[in-house]
């Protein structure tokens, strides 16, 4: 049978049954609401059914969790469109231009191109994975090892120092800062002990959903709060406009340059959907004649930052079904989901359960096909939560997010944490320098400084041994290339220099 | 004692299974905790309420599943549940610290792996699980073994390893979890010492990226225990070419022991097991023992183990079993510590 048969029989088996209907409903809608609840995600609710699939046979688990995560991924954009939080550290980038819109009155608008954007880059994502998962998987493990994933942080860090900044200066010391607090806790590689200054929840590491929920979140609400205060408070301009066809095609480019990089973010384990949105957006900005027009409400952002972290989806699905390595944690919780049924994600599962692989397949493909039936009416009726009233609003966001900050690790210090970031974030928003720049330091300082130990030791710790790999010899390159062209934008071609922005919304990117 | 002996018991009277057999457990074989009362009143309605077990690492691992499988057999064995609260972190150094600050009441377990060990070798001021906790029962032990990719074709047994990895001349790469005092680094010291080889260690500490390095040729071999790559040996992606043990467990009948390739030092052992506060009601301890110890021989808990290749060799320590386990292993640490120049506090 070819993949296309495999494809309507595994379409058959999900919609014959109604038990597998009902659980694959239940799968797109509990995605989207615990993605877009604030301070809860997908892997909330993941963590809440997990025990439970041990009743369910390994197709409906599997095909669950699936599910889940096609439309969690979607669902944190509307709470980063519409109050500047995203619902998960994938949606961040969403926000940069997301919240800016829903401020001039392009809430619909906004939403509407995530839900296009999100089920397109994950539809196209299942399909190449229902085409050539096999080969993709062995191609990435083979191609990119430490030093290759060393080097696309690099590039990504070098793309994105400048976003949210006002001067070049600042936008790198914001990625140092973000740097600085990625190496509190043990040393990922050798195990030594960092700034943990005798508290030993500090060995932990500073975890970065705290920290995007305080910088993202807690500081909105004080932002909002002191214009209250102030009387300057407006709220939201409600609008139920979605974006024309018309307006969607003219980014078609940017919507293939998505899948692209969120697509092959998705397939190197541990790398996933955040920094395939992060990367989504830089390049964005980079490939911009209208630079300037970033991070005061373009359209373009969201549909880069949220086609790219839904195509990274079904992208995670290759490594995990392939070769049985999980990319995050959502992933790692299916590998827990096969183990109860006697079974393990890998090779053999292609022989010996073709069945339930194509049952996850379809699954995937209608869960990325639903967020545009139930993404568009979700999308009628969740903008009016920006009728309520702030002070009622505002409360509850503290609420939820200060749940979701315990619930990762279930540490006190993470709530701390996440005000602490409110409180810096709430002065570092006014002061020019980017928060942004600080949550993707975070995030690639910890994948990169373990990368690079790693590739170091690879290397028998001769930093020649990256011009033998040409893929990571590139990446540096790009990257060396990408920081020489801000260096030279920012101190040689004045007239390009990027423009100063409001004080809570991040300027452009430049490259 | 040494562990050598310890085990040594164990191996005579426990029977090895194949990995194509069927279930132990399922084919009728005898259970550690078969003589212990199938039931035993709460000792003044303890407990009353949920029991919650902190686990120092996350859900999906293979702490996080060791811990869901006990707590689904010890409720299904008494009734009373079980929630787990993850406290991952710091090598288990967090959940630690979380849990001896929890109250002295029975109410709450800790469950934890043999890093708690080596942890107190290193720095005698962390707790000592064997005394500063009590071991309620130790639910997985299991060797290591070192795999090479199944086509390689460079070398094809330990023997043209060890030959290759030598005329590397220290470029040769193993994948495993390098941290400082680890088990893996200090079996390595052993062998290296051993054999006389040098072989560059690639420290991963997720199992995913580990396991990729060695599948996309990354890495020239792999350190790891037989359950956590069951499915790619079960796929034949993956080879053992060395079991990190004295004798050959009849699951890997031609794969060489330490005897065998002549290295002699006493193997480390990867172990998980469940612990309370010292010093709560003797009688709710009392309880906790038999739930937890009766618990391990519940069919689904057993199943559990087998997928892991848990039961190649005896996992099962009672409270004292448990105790003699870590103070020996504890001991053996601080001896190789010494010897590696690391300073033990």
């Amino acid at each position: 049978m070819n993949a296309f048969d495999n494809f309507l029989q595994g379409t058959v088996t999900l919609f014959s049954d109604p038990i597998n209907i009902l659980i694959f409903l239940g799968g797109v809608i509990g995605g989207m609401l615990f993605g877009a609840i604030p301070g809860v995600s997908m892997l909330t609710l993941a963590a809440i059914l997990l025990p439970f699939t041990a009743h369910l046979s390994a197709e409906q688990g599997i095909m669950l969790f699936s599910v889940m995560y096609c439309t969690g991924v979607y669902g944190g954009a509307i709470t980063a469109i519409l109050f500047n939080i995203p619902g998960a550290p994938e949606n961040a980038p969403t926000a940069f231009d997301g919240y800016p819109m829903t401020k001039n009155g392009q809430a619909g608008k906004a939403v509407g191109a995530a839900v296009m954007c999100s089920a397109l880059g994950g539809v196209v994502s299942t399909i190449i994975m229902m085409a050539a998962t096999a080969p993709i998987a062995d191609w990435a493990i083979s191609a990119f090892g430490p030093p290759e994933i060393f080097a696309l942080v690099f590039f990504g860090l070098a793309v994105a120092a400048s976003v949210g900044a006002k001067t070049f200066w600042k936008g790198w010391l914001s990625i140092l800062i973000g740097l600085m607090i990625a190496v509190v806790g043990l040393d990922p590689v050798g195990g030594i002990e960092r700034y943990d200054f005798d508290m030993p929840y500090l060995l932990a590491g500073i975890h970065f959903i705290p920290t995007i929920l305080g910088f993202f979140a807690v500081s909105e609400i004080f932002v909002q709060a002191e214009k209250k205060v102030r009387g300057s408070y407006e709220a939201p301009k409600l609008s139920v406009d979605f974006p024309s066809l018309s307006e969607l095609i003219a980014h078609k480019f940017a919507v293939i340059r998505s899948i692209v990089i969120g697509f092959f973010c998705g397939i190197l384990p541990g790398i996933g959907a955040t920094l395939a949105a992060f990367m989504g957006y830089n390049e964005a900005v980079r490939w911009s004649k209208n630079k300037e027009e970033f991070g005061k409400g373009k359209l373009e952002g969201v549909i880069s930052s949220e086609t790219a972290n839904n195509a990274a989806t079904g992208a995670a699905m290759i490594p995990l079904l392939a070769l049985g390595l999980p990319g995050g944690a959502l992933t790692a919780m299916m590998v827990g989901v096969f183990q109860m049924h006697d079974m393990q994600p890998g090779p053999l599962v292609f022989l010996t359960s073709a069945d339930l692989v194509w049952v996850v397949f379809a699954a995937m493909f209608f869960a990325n096909c639903s967020i545009l039936l139930i993404g568009f009416l979700e999308t009628k009726t969740i903008i009016n939560l920006l009728r309520i009233p702030f002070q009622f609003l505002a409360p509850l966001i503290l609420l939820l997010a200060t749940v979701g900050a315990y619930a990762v690790r279930g540490l006190t210090i993470d709530i701390i944490v996440m005000f602490l970031a409110g409180v810096v974030g709430f002065f570092l928003r006014r002061s020019g320098y980017s928060i942004a720049g600080i949550v993707l330091g975070l995030i690639l300082g910890k994948i990169g400084e373990q990368t690079f130990a790693q590739a170091m030791q690879m290397l028998h710790f001769e930093f020649s041994g990256f011009f033998d790999r040409p893929i990571a010899l590139g990446l540096l390159i790009a990257g060396v290339l990408t920081l020489g062209g801000s260096i030279y934008g920012a101190f040689f071609k004045k007239s390009a220099a990027p423009p100063t922005t409001g004080s809570d919304t991040p300027p452009p990117a430049s490259g | 004692m040494t562990l050598k002996k310890y085990l040594a018991g164990s191996f005579a009277s426990l029977a090895l299974i194949t990995l194509s057999s069927g279930s132990a457990f399922a084919a009728g074989h005898s259970c550690a905790t078969d003589s212990m009362p199938a039931s035993m009143d709460k000792p003044g309605g303890f407990p009353a309420r949920a029991l919650t077990m902190v686990v120092p690492y996350g859900p999906a691992g293979g702490s996080g599943q060791v811990a869901q499988a006990m707590a689904q057999a010890v409720t299904e064995l008494t009734g009373v549940a079980i929630n787990r609260d993850h406290k991952p972190g710091g090598s288990g150094t967090v959940g630690m610290t979380a849990y001896m600050a929890t109250p002295k009441d029975g109410y709450s377990v800790l469950e934890h792996i043999d890093d708690a060990a080596s942890a107190h070798a290193l720095d005698s001021s962390r707790p000592n699980p064997a005394e500063d906790l009590v071991p309620l029962v130790t639910s997985q032990i299991t060797f290591s073994q070192i795999y090479i990719r199944a086509n390689e074709t460079r070398f094809n047994d330990w023997e043209s390893f060890v030959e290759w990895v030598t005329a590397q001349n220290g470029k040769a790469t193993i994948a495993n979890v390098s941290k400082e005092g680890s088990m893996e680094r200090v079996t390595m010291k052993f062998i290296t010492d051993a054999t006389g080889m040098q072989i560059q260690q690639i420290s991963f500490d997720k199992g995913a990226p580990r396991y990729g390095a060695l599948a996309g040729g990354q890495v020239d071999a792999l350190f790891e225990q037989p359950g956590d790559v069951r499915n790619f040996l079960d796929s034949g992606k993956f080879k053992p070419i060395l079991t990190i043990l004295k004798e050959r467990p009849s699951a890997f009948a031609d794969v060489p022991s330490l005897t065998d390739v002549a290295l002699d030092f006493d193997p480390l052992f990867r172990f998980r097991g469940f612990y309370v506060h010292k010093g709560i009601p003797a009688d709710r301890l009392e309880w906790l023992q038999w739930a937890f110890q009766k618990a391990y021989c519940e069919e689904s808990y057993q199943k559990f183990n087998e997928s892991k290749y848990m039961t190649l060799i005896e996992s099962f320590r009672d409270t004292q079993g448990s105790r003699d386990l870590i103070t020996t292993t504890i001991g053996q640490y601080r001896d190789v510590y010494k010897e590696m120049g690391l300073e033990v506090k």
